[in-house]
């Protein structure tokens, strides 16, 4: 499959990369590792004139702690994540994550972990060659006014399949955005807007720079499932986050639950976080009903357009949460 | 749109050529260089077959620009062979019946190798999980994991291979 054609542009410096997005905005895209964008391109889903490269940004690429958080640079290969001491200890949901990122072989090394987050929304009905869309209607996010996930449904419905952002988001982690002469920093889950077709609460000038996860004393964990354990994207993930009370042994104080793949952003479920507050370690009844609870609130938000079957994704959404609250209340008790 | 001179480091030849700035790394390699090793199947990073190294850690051709590919070290499939010998870890493809049709077999090296690089006595479970990435249409996976780990554990009696447990004479 060749590539559409493109001007390359090697900028040194984040700076040269600022001033170029500010020039080109909605005709560039930025170019990291490009597993996802490069496929995304041979499938004629995008068309930009210009691709800006961060090869040369080696500034971008760090993992550090500092001020009581981790911080890591956008462009940091997802091998040097897994491969950091930090982030297993400190951060196990992130390592557990990136770990089934794609595959050794082609993510690890190349991908990178704000292109990760950055990975556009997925439905199996558009994310076709060109040929496959061509004997058809255009969807809402391939500019028509149909969807083929949900009948009827007046908006696009692709889903977030991130494995990194449902980590992060479970993580309560920040992220920095930089444009030319400025930059703003927001949590990850404000960075979700509800639409499928722009998932993403960023303007085309601006660039992700660095991600921040605070470091509390909480354990975390993340589960994920997938038809094949290398490059397959997860059908159903949950993450968890897991801080036990300071004055009450083996007392859980509070919990974070985030389900991804689920919808058009990974989920953050309220209600099934807060009903186990204040409950036991060993409390696994409780675990399994707020895995319920999970499945319940998820389950509204999913169409079937990622392969597996609906109803055995939402099944599959209590497992996912029950197995990383049992992994991150093991975690806890030691 | 003009082609853009670039000079690439291929099994540690230097090579000059004139590109687009959508060449992918596999196009040059095939189409330019006849470096035909590296395969093109499925084109989208999902199948492994174009697997080659850059700096040491194997990479997708078909995903990687060639324009990216500048000022990296490249090893493909050709660069595993000295002149008149085959490395070990092909002789032990040979000796397993770790080929059938082919195609995949040069992907399959090109991470198996990177792998025996950076561990150079892996198990079973290591190597599924560094090959977990390509795959072998023909399902020879049996053999090829079993090829793999001999060539990191040449000393393990291994019923199926021809060489009997012994090491390349």
């Amino acid at each position: 499959m060749r590539l559409p054609r493109f001007d390359y542009l090697g900028p040194e410096t984040l700076d040269q990369t600022l001033d170029l997005l500010a020039t080109h905005k909605d005709d560039a895209k930025i170019l990291a590792g490009g597993t996802d964008l490069l496929v995304r391109m041979k499938k004629g889903l995008l068309k930009p004139k210009t691709l800006i490269s961060l090869k040369a940004l080696n500034e971008l690429s760090y993992i550090n702690k500092k001020d009581g958080c981790i911080k890591i640079g956008a462009r940091t290969s997802i091998a040097d994540i897994i491969a950091s001491d930090l982030i297993q200890k400190k951060a196990k949901a992130l390592f557990q994550a990136c770990e089934k990122i794609g595959a050794i072989t082609i993510q690890h090394d190349r991908g990178t972990i704000g292109g990760n987050i950055l990975q556009d929304n997925r439905c199996h009905h558009y994310n076709q060659s060109d040929f496959h869309r061509s004997g058809r209607q255009a969807c809402h996010k391939d500019g028509g006014k149909i969807c083929y996930a949900r009948e009827e449904a007046d908006r696009c419905n692709s889903t977030c399949q991130s494995d990194g952002a449902t980590a992060l988001m479970t993580l309560n982690a920040k992220i920095i955005l930089a444009r030319k002469g400025g930059e703003r920093t927001m949590d990850l889950a404000d960075f979700y807007t509800t639409d499928g077709i722009m998932p993403f609460a960023m303007e085309s000038h601006e660039l992700l720079k660095e991600i921040i996860i605070p470091i509390g004393g909480a354990q975390s964990a993340y589960k994920r499932l997938a038809y094949r354990s290398a490059i397959d994207y997860p059908i159903v993930c949950a993450g968890v986050l897991l801080k036990l009370s300071d004055t009450q042994k083996n007392e859980i104080d509070d919990v974070r639950i985030v389900v991804g793949a689920m919808g058009r952003s990974p989920l953050f479920l309220a209600q099934a976080s807060s009903s186990l507050k204040g409950k036991k370690l060993s409390d696994t009844v409780a675990f399994k009903r707020a895995a319920d609870i999970a499945m319940d609130n998820a389950s509204t938000f999913a169409v079937h357009n990622v392969g597996a079957t609906l109803e055995y994704r939402c099944a599959m959404v209590s497992q996912m949460v029950f197995q990383a609250l049992e992994q991150a209340a093991l975690a806890a008790r030691e | 749109m003009e082609k853009i001179k670039i000079t690439l480091n291929i099994n540690d030849k230097p090579y000059d050529v004139r590109v687009f700035p959508n060449d992918t790394l596999l196009e040059v390699l095939r189409d330019e260089l006849d470096l035909t090793g590296s395969k093109e199947s499925c084109g989208e990073g999902v199948c492994g077959s174009c697997t080659v190294h850059m700096d040491g850690n194997p990479v997708r051709s078909c995903l990687t620009l060639a324009m990216e590919a500048t000022g990296t070290k490249i090893k493909t499939v050709e660069g595993l062979a000295t002149e008149d010998d085959l490395s070990d870890l092909q002789q032990s493809f040979i000796d397993h019946g770790a080929v059938q049709c082919g195609f995949c077999t040069p992907g399959m090296l090109m991470s198996a190798d990177a792998l025996l690089n950076k561990n150079s006595k892996p198990d079973e479970k290591t190597v599924r999980k560094a090959l977990a990435g390509n795959i072998c249409r023909c399902t020879g996976y049996a053999k090829i994991v079993e090829a793999v780990a001999h060539t990191g554990n040449p000393q393990d009696h291994c019923p199926d291979c021809k060489t009997g447990g012994k090491t390349k004479e």
